[in-house]
């Protein structure tokens, strides 16, 4: 009756990113216990992504299934673990000084940063139901803790909770719709579900076709795309800024990295079912996202709008179901992450320097008083914007000409449309900071709304901090550089897209 | 005497479900919450996941109710806020509910419909025992089953974290709040200097020192 146990074959050599991950959460854990390690926690988290980045690349060109089909390590999971780490390695550098590190414990927060990336990294290569699951998850919890490290800002725990319940609806709604998909094709395996839908020989089975419509509904939560976008401007103002930033880039590749694995391998067979529902997701989400974005005077609501109107125009890629369509995906995740890096650096050296917190009036004259702030945040907003010579404007055309190749040229237009819109709100920031008079940085200056007083103490010097300004200079410079010689990117993005056609 | 326990099991599941939703107490919700979960163990009895069963009644019925209770309990029934967020909430609500579970209704019924008249899937011997799970734990999904030990793990760390500040918020005796208090140039000195406790740990004001820290800390947790 007992059966043998099969121990499945477990290829180290693929698995290594995700083991060196592992090992370094409870290495970071632990330097909490012992009182001398303690200050070393930022340090070893830092050689922990380091090493797990050269792992990645190490792995590159790798087309492989690990542990019995639970994840496909190929370019597309690599070059999205990247993200997700170059992106923590950011977060660990901007959170250098950062109260709610303190209050939350220095080990505990990185461990749980890192253990935030290892769900990114599971789900980048997730192609099974189960592991799917468990990734997101992984990923999400650890995120809901770290929005509310600030543990003594009243908006922080509303962001944590908020994010929680939400994410949490997300979550249940995904798991309900993987349900219905496993009882529609009779397995949990990317490639099975493919394979049982198309043994039907039939599109449009109901059942399916509602698990599909809440798996979207779930990843949709994740992505922030509208209308399932109303936690995200809260969420990301109430968070920590360097969380903030991690969140707005990291999550999204991840999650728009298991989005394409999930529709374009398994759920292939019903393309011409889903592809209309989501480009209409896209065009809300570009139209609210933008619109939104208009009237915040808050710099991390502005881009948690920007982040909903982008992750608008990241969707087009997915709509096409084509691999130029994924090829552009990939490029705008990229470019969208410098833009965010160099902008998220600002806004937090701008937050311990000024009384303003978060406030547009804390760029106010930046570019008199902070040159290398100043050209940081304008080349990041431009390049959100689309202009040319940034990164975002390839991106932008890369997608847009796979969205006319695809047939989804109204989709196009929207993106066009919602640059257009755009402009208003970017370029506002790029007019304070050169066409403002600097507004008053003393502490001296009467209470202002918005500096409540629970606010950080405040860090002159916070302006000139290599950790802040070297990450903002680096960002704005590979937006620049991307936009001028896409080249390299461009190659990196078709290897990501020809691993899953 | 099998399509008779389901019937009854349906009933009850669907009844309790319903009841969660309706009843105004919390308290007969949870109750009510208990009668569904039982029912749904039932079913998985009747669908041979006999071990799926025992742990639905086990952690759901046993841990996770008896955690609801303590929340119900304590939090105590709030009056429904009257708070309008998003106008005409409470109009389009139930619409919406309404048409997702239309929705709901045809994908579920057109499959299962189909599958009155069959005998219901060939299960082969063993399916759904625990041997047959642990084996699939062990083989099939070891990777996620690996990952949502590291998923607990950083779960409990977030919650020592958050318990941390609990105790902050609560009004202790010692009176010195550390809100609107900037903090110190290193208050790491306060932090988690107790290696052994994973009990709740005392708010990490700057100023303290480790033994009004802990004194305050002890003072903070006996009235929870």
């Amino acid at each position: 009756m007992i059966a043998a146990f099969h121990a499945p074959d477990i290829y180290y050599a693929g698995l290594s990113p995700v083991i060196a991950l592992t090992v370094a959460i409870c290495v970071v854990l632990l330097t909490a216990v012992f009182q001398p390690l303690r200050r070393t926690a930022p340090a070893l988290t830092l050689i922990a992504l380091a090493t797990t980045a050269g792992l990645l690349i190490w792995q590159g060109g790798e087309e492989i299934d690990l542990v019995s089909g639970a994840l496909r390590l190929d370019d597309l999971a690599i070059a999205i673990s990247l993200i997700a780490v170059l992106s923590a390695a950011f977060a660990v550098l901007l959170s250098i000084r950062e109260p709610a590190v303190e209050q939350a414990g220095s080990g505990e927060y990185h461990a749980l940063l890192l253990g935030s990336v290892l769900g990114m990294a599971l789900l980048a290569q997730a192609q099974n139901l189960v592991s799917l699951f468990v990734a997101i998850e992984t990923l999400s919890i650890p995120l809901y803790i770290l929005c509310a490290t600030d543990l003594r800002r009243e908006r922080s725990l509303e962001a944590g909770l908020k994010y929680l319940i939400i994410g949490s609806l997300g979550s249940a709604t995904l798991l309900y719709g993987l349900a219905f998909l496993y009882g529609g094709s009779g397995s949990t395996d990317f490639a099975g579900i493919a394979a049982g839908i198309g043994q039907k020989g039939v599109t449009g089975d109901p059942l399916v076709l509602i698990g599909i419509a809440l798996a979207a509904v779930g990843l949709a939560f994740k992505t922030s795309i509208a209308p399932f976008h109303q936690w995200t401007p809260d969420v990301y103002q109430g968070a920590p800024t360097p969380i903030t930033g991690f969140m707005a880039v990291a999550t999204k590749a991840a999650a728009f990295a298991v989005f394409v694995r999930f529709f374009d391998v398994a759920l292939i067979s019903e393309a011409s079912e889903w592809q209309p529902a989501l480009a209409v997701l896209a065009a809300a989400s570009i139209v609210i996202g933008n619109v939104g974005a208009l009237g915040q005077s808050s710099l991390k609501r502005l881009l948690g709008y920007s982040g909903i109107a982008q992750a608008g125009y990241i969707l087009g890629g997915l709509v096409v179901a084509s691999e130029a369509g994924v090829n552009a995906l990939v490029f705008y995740l990229v470019a969208y992450a410098f833009m965010n890096f160099a902008a998220f650096a600002v806004v937090v050296a701008r937050e311990r320097e000024t009384i303003y917190g978060d406030d547009i009036r804390a760029v106010q004259g930046l570019g008199a008083e902070r040159p290398l702030l100043a050209w940081p945040l304008t080349i990041s907003m431009l390049g959100l914007a689309g202009l040319p010579a940034t990164a975002g404007f390839i991106g932008k055309l890369y997608l847009i000409e796979a969205l006319v190749e695809g047939d989804y040229t109204w989709l196009a237009v929207f993106i066009a449309v919602g640059t257009m819109i755009s402009l208003a709100y970017y370029l506002r920031v790029v007019a304070a900071m050169w066409m403002r008079p600097g507004g008053e940085t003393s502490a001296a200056a009467p209470a202002i709304v918005g500096a409540s007083p629970e606010a950080d103490p405040i860090d002159p010097e916070a302006g000139r901090r290599m950790y802040l300004v070297a990450p903002a200079l680096l960002a704005a410079a590979a937006v620049v550089i991307f936009g001028v010689i896409p080249q390299p990117l461009v190659e990196f993005a078709e290897h990501a897209g020809a691993s899953l056609f | 005497m099998e399509a008779v326990l389901f019937f009854a099991a349906a009933i009850g599941a669907l009844g309790g479900a319903m009841g969660v939703v309706a009843l105004r107490d919390p308290f007969y919700g949870v109750l009510a919450l208990v009668i569904h979960l039982f029912s749904l163990a039932v079913l998985f009895l009747l669908l041979s996941a006999a071990f799926l069963a025992a742990a639905q009644v086990v952690v759901y019925a046993g841990a996770v109710v008896v955690l609801y209770v303590f929340v119900a309990a304590y939090v105590g029934g709030d009056r429904e806020s009257e708070l309008e967020p998003i106008r005409g909430q409470r109009f389009l609500a139930p619409l919406l509910g309404a048409a997702l579970f239309i929705e709901l209704a045809i994908a579920v019924l057109g499959s299962s419909l189909l599958a009155l008249g069959t005998d219901g899937p060939d299960v082969k011997a063993g399916f759904g025992d625990p041997a047959e799970i642990g084996y699939l734990l062990l083989e099939r999904f070891l990777l996620p089953f690996e990952a949502s030990s590291i998923l607990l793990l950083l779960a409990a760390v977030g919650a020592v974290i958050l318990a941390g500040r609990r105790v902050d918020l609560g009004s202790g005796p010692s009176g010195s709040h550390s809100r609107g208090v900037p903090a110190g140039p290193n208050p790491s000195s306060a932090e988690l200097h107790d290696e052994e406790a994973p009990q709740p740990v005392g708010g990490r004001q700057p100023g303290d020192t480790s033994d009004e820290h802990s004194a305050k800390r002890s003072e903070g947790v006996s009235p929870a």
